[in-house]
């Protein structure tokens, strides 16, 4: 039987990308129908085939590295080129809405009350709930760190129990935040403010919403001894998504939390 | 606390290198820490270029290639799985026009063009 004579992963064909491609066009009609047509059946049907695309597809990869070796170290470094790159991307995503949020509170309009925030809004305090939040994401960033040190170092439950903690810091801003959405004396009807404001936040906590749930897989995969101490990508690429939603936070808390207030 | 755990930690991985494996004694494949090596636990294709390196060999052309002088005594050596490859020389850096030719396995061949010596060596992959 021939076998490669270089060290790259040629992937066995696989139906995933065309379930994931289905799956969007199912959700974005589905989103049309749900709202022009009250119904959520298409909507329900992409969300599912979309996270059974998801779970199948991680889950291959998985059995492709861990369990069938397929992950050399080229491989490894195409993935870690593949993971800054699409960080880079959401980067992009992200800097789109703070643009906006500029552009309407630097100079605010007229109907604004040419002053910002706007007549009428109340701002939420920097110094309460939001400044927990930011403790808890820059914590579960060190924590989260800790983690890596006590992997590379092949200690299992110190690993454990700083990747459990990350998690539960995750777990917590996200209810933190839940909270302080319900509680807001302000919606995202109420003009640009109300806009900006949930947008960039909304879009920011999917995204610490995701980053915990990496880390979750990351945990319960690292329960399941699928990491070495020197071969741990999956876990690496979930740290720096981590670090990546923690700045973006950063820059939210200082932008719109602080001087937007 | 996170100190106070990370101190226990340290300690009760200091009674476990003393010698006392209190541990998992039900998976033979982990060091006294808990976290396989990839020595322990790399498999397939991982383990064989791992394997590979360690013993000073290359088998999937993971380095960069080496540098020969090309010279009699210094001849670029062209690894092989058969008897005979097509070798392409620039013979200067930077030429468009590559000069082609098959090298067989035996005596070094010379490169028609600039000379450079060129000798085949049979190289077996890992199964």
């Amino acid at each position: 039987m021939a076998h490669q004579a270089h060290a790259y992963h040629m992937v066995d064909p696989s139906p995933w990308p065309l379930t994931g491609a289905i799956s969007a066009l199912l959700m974005t009609s589905g989103l049309a129908t749900w709202w022009h047509y009250k119904t959520t059946t298409l909507l329900f049907l992409g969300t599912t085939l979309l996270l059974l695309t998801m779970f199948q597809w991680w889950r291959d990869i998985i059995r492709e590295s861990t369990f069938q070796g397929h992950h050399s170290t080229p491989v490894q470094k195409g993935l870690r080129y593949g993971m800054v790159l699409f960080i880079t991307s959401e980067v992009f995503f992200f800097i789109g809405f703070f643009w906006a949020f500029y552009h309407s509170s630097l100079a605010p309009a007229i109907e604004l009350g040419g002053l910002w925030p706007p007549t009428g809004i109340t701002p939420l305090d920097p110094f309460e709930v939001p400044l927990l939040n930011t403790a808890v994401l820059l914590a579960s960033g060190v924590t989260v760190t800790w983690a890596h040190h006590t992997i590379m170092e092949g200690a299992r439950k110190p690993a454990l129990q700083s990747l459990t903690l990350t998690v539960l810091l995750g777990l917590y801003f996200t209810a933190l935040q839940a909270m302080e959405y319900y509680e807001a004396p302000f919606t995202l009807a109420d003009g640009v403010y109300g806009c900006t404001f949930f947008v960039a936040t909304g879009f920011h906590g999917l995204h610490v919403i995701i980053g915990t749930t990496f880390l979750m897989v990351c945990l319960l995969r690292h329960t399941h001894y699928h990491f070495t101490s020197n071969h741990h990508f999956g876990f690496e690429a979930g740290a720096w998504y981590w670090h990546f939603v923690d700045v973006v936070w950063l820059f939210l808390y200082i932008s719109i939390y602080w001087w937007g207030s | 606390m996170a100190g106070r755990l990370l101190l226990r930690a340290c300690t009760r991985t200091l009674q476990l290198r003393s010698g006392v494996v209190a541990r998992p004694l039900h998976r033979a494949m982990v060091t006294e820490r808990g976290i396989p090596t990839d020595e322990e636990q790399a498999t397939g294709l991982e383990r064989r270029a791992l394997q590979a390196l360690k013993q000073g060999k290359d088998p999937y052309s993971i380095l960069k290639p080496q540098q020969y002088a090309g010279t009699k005594e210094d001849p670029h050596i062209v690894p092989c799985i058969g008897t005979k490859r097509i070798v392409g020389c620039l013979c200067e850096e930077d030429n468009t026009a590559i000069v082609w030719f098959w090298l067989h396995e035996g005596e070094a061949q010379r490169c028609p063009s600039c000379g450079s010596h060129y000798k085949l060596v049979h190289h077996e992959l890992p199964h």
